[in-house]
């Protein structure tokens, strides 16, 4: 008899933890499938409204130097005029993967910074939206990333513009006196600078892994000229990694740094490359030039005492006798759809703080994103050079990009694996750049044909 | 004969002895369970679902059928990178015998032993990731490893890069995890060698064993089942390596493992229903692996008490072989007659 009762308990137990897993997977998908409309468009909203307003935020932010340091002086700034909001920031190390498993609880925060894998027709499911593209665009610029069918779901926290951070001293001890425009000048340089001085050239960072992307952002608009190049020439375009012949379009940008690499213009051992010790590095002029966005000039000049070295150079590209630079988003402010509306309201108003009031922008580095702002004063170095914004994608093409991208497994702006790629042929001398080009293509093209692409 | 029955009573009924242990059982158990449950056993079950869907983490699902597992075995980088499991099977066949040296030696008095166990242990409480920062920059040109080979003699030119080198990074690689879990290796030996009657020793001495005697026919046969665990755990370790290369060379240059690959296909190309059925085929890879090993043990060691198969199989050919040759005497000898 009580052998049944035992037996009998440990089946309703069991039962019971199976019925509460299960609802607790049921209450998810419900809470995902709510589409929270907001009652607010962000350009009505005025800071110094609902000062009452009770709510505690919770922010997951890639910037993890600075969450205990300038964020806290935000909060305590921001708290002066809205006392009852308060904010919790969260800085995660390894951004760009756990922000994709974390959005898809549907419970994560409040605000994030939007990770490029969520496709534009997704945006909707996961995020409020900031208002109409229409009416937003007439304040603020760059905004094509992360909207879709006219709406905004993603605030840029910044724009970069994409270029070759260098230690001007290094340059000019070297007798570079004026910056190469060609990739040929560019690597005449790198090597007066071996011949003359200490300093390594050209220091990839290829250890890092995520720093080798900034190779990916020059080879469209900066290569090419073309604003629409990324949708038109190389998501839609046939073969778009061939080689042009006249030193630009991709091919140019991972030639270079093929050369680069063979020709011993860059560290002896990439795999041992050290990022936080890079940036002290180049400010000293141990290092002459790296590859990356403009988002890295702040941190270069903080890092050792010689900030007045660091300067900022267009990629060494020319196309029909003039340089460009592309001026693109970086990570964008997005707002939980899952929040309570307060909660909403609050994370609103202190995006709008941080765009409109933080100075977070100029800070950084950045090209703040307001029409007519005052550009950051290393573009005056950019005389001449085509400033470049970003272009719509044509309705009904919003995740073609991603889509050919992912299938095609390149990672295009996602890894850096074709630069890594160009680094490890250049280092065991095969395949050749051309060849590895080819390959490209090739999976390039069959992802395309997938996506219904056919020239 | 009909007694009344007495009114159930909750309370007593569950303070009851019996009910009472039930409980006890039911509940300590639960939290294992449920742990098991909630972080192993349902994530399993929804990476088999996911491995029949074209999905992405975030975004629709498409239902593919096996259309994943056919990529999986028509694609060149898989099973590729599982050629290089074979340097870390190498070594931890190495491994198992460093520690095992190391168990017997420290198994008995020596001076200091506590010290050294603790010393050879430690590693294996290093988080993995840290193992491979510290790695990192062991191996960095001109840094630890560097110095110490120039102290004793080596010229610092002649030296290879040591994660650059194609033929040289698995191995070097393949040492960091041999100098972390040797020590764990060598502390289920050391449990194990303690385990053994120390009467066996007496006897061996006294019948004037020497020491590798004392190792071969008392300690290994009372340890072998350990030793078997330690090979099969060792071996599906080396089939999912996924730390040491992901952190020190993140896979590049020729290092990029099986799991490393599958985390990239997951997190960079976003395909997510692929990765998931290299997982379930990497699953029962270690599943037919760990069987092989099994039967293996079988064959050649025997499990627990039984003896061998072969020494079984052997025997019994021995006697037929007598009984064949007596009965042959038998008839010659009534031929004879």
């Amino acid at each position: 008899m009580k052998v049944r009762y035992g037996k009998r308990l440990l089946a309703v137990v069991l039962a019971g933890t199976l019925t509460a897993s299960l609802a607790a997977c049921n209450k998810k998908v419900e809470s995902g499938a709510e589409k929270a409309d907001t009652a607010v468009a962000f350009d009505q909203i005025k800071l110094g409204e609902h000062t009452d307003l009770k709510a505690n935020l919770k922010f997951l932010t890639h910037k993890t130097d600075i969450v205990d340091t300038t964020f806290q002086e935000y909060i305590s700034e921001f708290q002066k005029m809205y006392p009852n909001i308060s904010i919790e920031y969260e800085g995660i190390t390894n951004y760009a993967n756990d922000i994709t498993t974390r959005l898809t609880t549907g419970d994560w925060g409040d605000i994030c910074m939007i990770p490029v894998t969520v496709d534009k027709n997704e945006l909707k499911n996961y995020f409020i939206t900031f208002g109409n593209l229409d009416e937003l665009s007439k304040e603020y610029t760059m905004l094509f990333n992360y909207s879709y069918d006219n709406k905004v779901y993603g605030l840029p926290s910044m724009g970069n513009t994409q270029g070759i951070v260098y230690n001007k001293r290094i340059f000019e001890e070297a007798g570079v006196k004026e910056t190469p425009k060609t990739p040929d000048e560019f690597l005449d340089a790198l090597s007066k600078i071996k011949d003359n001085t200490d300093a390594i050239p050209l220091y990839t960072n290829f250890a890092a892994g995520w720093t080798m992307t900034a190779w990916d952002a020059y080879i469209d608009a900066c290569a090419t000229g073309q604003a629409d190049f990324a949708h038109e020439g190389r998501v839609k375009g046939k073969n778009p990694f061939a080689d042009r012949g006249d030193q630009t379009g991709p091919y140019a940008v991972y030639n270079l740094l093929y050369e680069a690499v063979s020709r011993g213009l860059t560290e002896e051992d990439p795999t041992t490359t050290d990022w936080e010790g890079s940036k002290a590095r180049l400010n000293r002029g141990e290092i002459a030039c790296m590859a990356l966005g403009s988002w890295s000039i702040a941190q270069m000049k903080d890092a050792a005492e010689h900030g007045e070295d660091v300067a900022y150079m267009p990629f060494p590209i020319t196309v029909n006798g003039k340089q460009y630079t592309v001026v693109s988003p970086d990570y964008n402010y997005g707002i939980n759809c899952n929040s309570s509306a307060d909660n909403q309201l609050a994370a609103m108003l202190y995006v709008k703080w941080l765009i409109d009031k933080s100075g977070f922008e100029v800070s950084q580095g950045g090209v703040p994103i307001k029409v007519n702002a005052q550009l950051p004063d290393f573009l005056k170095a950019f005389d001449g050079v085509g400033l470049l914004y970003d272009l719509p994608t044509p309705a009904g093409e919003e995740t073609l990009g991603n889509d050919v991208n992912n299938e095609s497994e390149l990672g295009v702006n996602v890894s850096g694996a074709l630069a890594k790629a160009v680094v490890e042929a250049a280092i065991n001398g095969q395949p050749e750049m051309k060849e590895l080009a080819a390959e490209w293509d090739e999976k390039w093209t069959a992802a395309q044909e997938k996506y219904g692409i056919t020239h | 004969m009909n007694t009344k029955r007495a009114p159930f009573n909750f309370f007593k009924w569950i303070q009851s002895g019996k009910v009472n242990r039930r409980l006890c059982m039911v509940t300590f158990i639960l939290a294992p369970l449920l742990l098991l449950l909630v972080f192993t056993y349902i994530p399993f079950v929804k990476m088999f679902q996911f491995s029949f869907y074209d999905m992405k983490y975030i975004g629709e699902r498409k239902f593919v059928g096996l259309k994943n597992y056919s990529e999986v075995f028509t694609r060149k980088d898989c099973f590729q990178a599982l050629k290089l499991s074979g340097y870390y099977i190498a070594a931890s066949f190495l491994q198992l015998g460093i520690a095992l040296w190391f168990a017997s030696v420290l198994s008995f008095r020596v001076k200091g032993g506590s010290l050294y166990k603790g010393f050879l242990f430690f590693p294996y409480l290093v988080c993995g990731i840290a193992v491979g920062f510290i790695f990192k920059f062991f191996y960095t040109r001109g840094f630890v490893l560097d110095t110490v080979l120039q102290w004793i003699g080596f010229d610092p030119q002649s030296l290879p890069y040591w994660l650059k080198d194609k033929k040289i990074n698995n191995i070097s690689i393949t040492a960091t995890s041999v100098w972390r879990y040797m020590g764990q290796n060598m502390v289920l030996f050391i449990g194990a060698i303690m385990s053994v009657d120390s009467t066996l020793y007496e006897a061996a001495a006294i019948d004037g064993a020497t020491g590798w005697n004392k190792f071969r026919y008392v300690i290994f046969p009372c340890i072998k089942t350990i030793i078997v665990l330690n090979m099969i755990l060792s071996i599906t370790g080396s089939l999912s390596v996924f730390e040491p290369p992901y952190v020190i060379t993140g896979g590049e240059f020729g290092t990029g493992t099986y799991f490393v690959i599958m985390n990239k296909l997951a997190h960079e190309s976003q395909k997510v229903g692929l990765a998931s059925a290299m997982a379930i085929v990497l699953f029962l890879l270690i599943m037919l692996a760990t069987l092989l090993q099994k039967a293996g043990e079988w064959y050649f060691l025997g499990v627990g008490d039984q003896e061998p198969i072969r020494t079984i199989r052997r025997q019994k050919k021995r006697e037929r072989q007598y009984n064949g040759q007596q009965k042959a005497k038998q008839e010659e000898k009534e031929g004879g007659v």
